[in-house]
């Protein structure tokens, strides 16, 4: 007998491992594949980028936009301020970009690479407490409690982290929320989780996490004051960068994000539609004009 | 072909299909677990993790749960026949440049880091809440995904993510370095795999001729430290005294292939 292994060669073995590599990641091409293959668009595509919040408002925007226009969509979702530095000082780019934060569409539209921008959505910020609510939380005051054990996730990207904490020190109760904390936490979607465990009684989130799939059914929501909300993470812009080479594609995209098909996805991710009364009540009070 | 080599060719080709199928159902998790996750320990917080297309958020209880009973059951058979990481392992061990040159004390006292490693991977889940090191990019495409996390994310996860590669490419110089020396599922299934009962086992008719470790990738022998029950050993042995069971250490039976 000998030490070699001789059965399979090295060469052999690279190979069949690249086969099964590729295999295992052709599905996720599949899908946009099939969408690219017909309507007006068809053939095309287009780079999305928006804040990460609305994730599960794009996702099936974008698949109804490829339906219904032909063309694919390279969507990437991701904390608005990160993109938004690689687009403004580094050398990112992208076709379409929908960011939180006014300030943000102004100051690419200042630096000349975001063409034009208009109001998409907006968001709020709701209590969330175990279901049946055994703390008996009625308002955001009673944070304030003594024994309400409370979860703030201060380390959490924007909104989830600093907003929150905003929207309880506007409230009056950030420093008995605080200390009430069962801990500080650094993901909002990871830690609301110990809330509908019944670990904690309550915790300030957006409205658009008690859509997720995981949390549809899982809180109480007790609606919170708008007067509490900070204004920075509340509007959605989306408008066009000077990188857009089909800009047809992207202005019809656009269109259709911001029309009533797109926007009703919006909606059904817990967002505040810029195409309803209350979204234009909203996009005049925190002046989401591309002026 | 005699009786004898045609299993000895099965049971070579059924690792290689089990390999192919783990591939395909879990590479891409692998992967988005290294690349993407933005947690500290990868892998478990899958079910309420933001980064949306992650295959984790469907695959992670079955993955753990599967790993877990295969641990209890074969020990460390799933760095042999299913783990991505182990895979590249085997794949980087054919051209490793110090092949059979780190062993003895060494290799023993580097042994324990799999351990150290599961150890703070415990403290990090289980007391500090699995803390958020990068910022998630939630979805997106593949590659620039992937570019965009390394440059957002913070420097915690940067040095983790830096030394889960480096550790893995440090194969192509030490054979399965990664997978001996730190990996902290490895050193879960270490554990669980000295009281699992389906296991390769050496007979008391052993020689010490030390042809198995010779040909072990992980140079080691049945029923020691970083066995993952591949079975190549067996080939070479002179005097067959390797064999899988379920008797008790060093009293292997005539039996079960």
């Amino acid at each position: 007998m000998s030490d070699d292994k001789k059965r399979l060669s090295r060469r052999k073995f690279m190979v069949g491992g690249g086969a099964a590599l590729t295999t295992a990641f052709v599905p996720m091409g599949a899908h946009t594949a099939a969408a690219a293959s017909q309507g007006t668009f068809a053939g095309g595509s287009l780079q999305v980028w928006s804040c990460g919040g609305l994730a599960e408002a794009f996702m099936p925007a974008n698949a109804k936009f490829e339906q219904a226009m032909g063309g694919s969509i390279s969507y990437t979702g991701a904390f608005a301020g990160a993109l938004g530095k690689s687009l403004l000082g580094g050398s990112a780019r992208t076709e379409v970009f929908a960011p939180r934060v006014l300030k943000l569409a102004q100051a690419l539209k200042g630096q000349g690479k975001m063409l034009s921008f208009q109001p998409l959505c907006f968001t709020e910020y709701v209590l969330v407490t175990p279901k049946g609510n055994p703390a008996g939380i009625a308002s955001i005051k009673d944070l304030k409690k003594d024994g309400v054990k409370t979860l703030c996730s201060p380390d959490s990207s924007p909104p989830g982290g600093a907003a929150a904490m905003g929207v309880l020190k506007k409230s009056g109760v950030v420093k008995e929320a605080t200390a009430n904390s069962i801990y500080l936490g650094s993901c909002v979607q990871h830690d609301v989780a110990d809330v509908a465990a019944g670990k904690a009684d309550a915790a300030v989130v957006e409205r658009r996490i008690t859509r997720l799939p995981r949390y549809r059914e899982a809180f109480e929501v007790i609606p919170i004051p708008e007067e509490y909300f900070p204004a920075p993470p509340i509007p959605f812009t989306i408008g066009m960068m000077k990188w857009a080479e089909n800009r047809d594609m992207a202005m019809a995209f656009i269109d259709f994000i911001c029309g009533e098909e797109g926007q009703a996805c919006f909606r059904e991710a817990g967002f505040i539609p810029a195409l309803s009364d209350e979204g234009r009540r909203l996009a005049e009070k925190y002046g989401v004009k591309d002026v | 072909m005699s009786s004898t080599t045609a299993i000895r060719g099965a049971r070579y080709w059924i690792r290689r299909l089990i390999q192919a199928v783990a591939l395909f159902t879990i590479a891409e998790f692998s992967y988005y677990g290294i690349f993407r996750c933005p947690f500290a320990v990868p892998y478990v917080s899958c079910a309420n993790c933001p980064v949306v297309q992650c295959p984790g958020k469907q695959l992670w209880l079955i993955v753990l749960l599967g790993i877990l009973a295969s641990g209890l059951l074969f020990g460390r058979a799933f760095c042999g026949y299913a783990c991505p990481a182990g895979m590249l392992n085997e794949l980087f061990s054919k051209v490793a440049v110090l092949r059979g040159k780190v062993r003895g004390k060494f290799a023993a006292v580097a042994g324990y880091g799999k351990y150290v490693a599961a150890a703070i991977c415990a403290v990090l889940f289980f007391g500090m809440h699995n803390p958020r090191w990068a910022v998630p990019i939630r979805t997106g495409e593949f590659v620039n995904s992937t570019v965009l996390t390394f440059e957002h994310a913070f420097p915690l996860w940067l040095i983790r993510t830096s030394i889960v590669v480096g550790t893995l490419l440090l194969g192509l110089l030490i054979p399965y370095f990664f997978c001996r020396f730190l990996c902290p599922t490895g050193g879960v299934l270490e554990i669980l795999g000295r009281f699992s009962p389906f296991k390769y086992r050496v007979a008391d008719s052993c020689t010490d001729c030390g042809k198995c470790d010779r040909t072990c990738g992980l140079e080691t022998r049945p029923e020691r430290d970083n066995c993952t029950n591949c079975g190549e050993c067996r080939s070479v042995c002179p005097v067959d005294a390797i064999h899988l069971g379920t008797a008790a250490k060093g009293r292997g039976p005539q039996s079960t292939a």
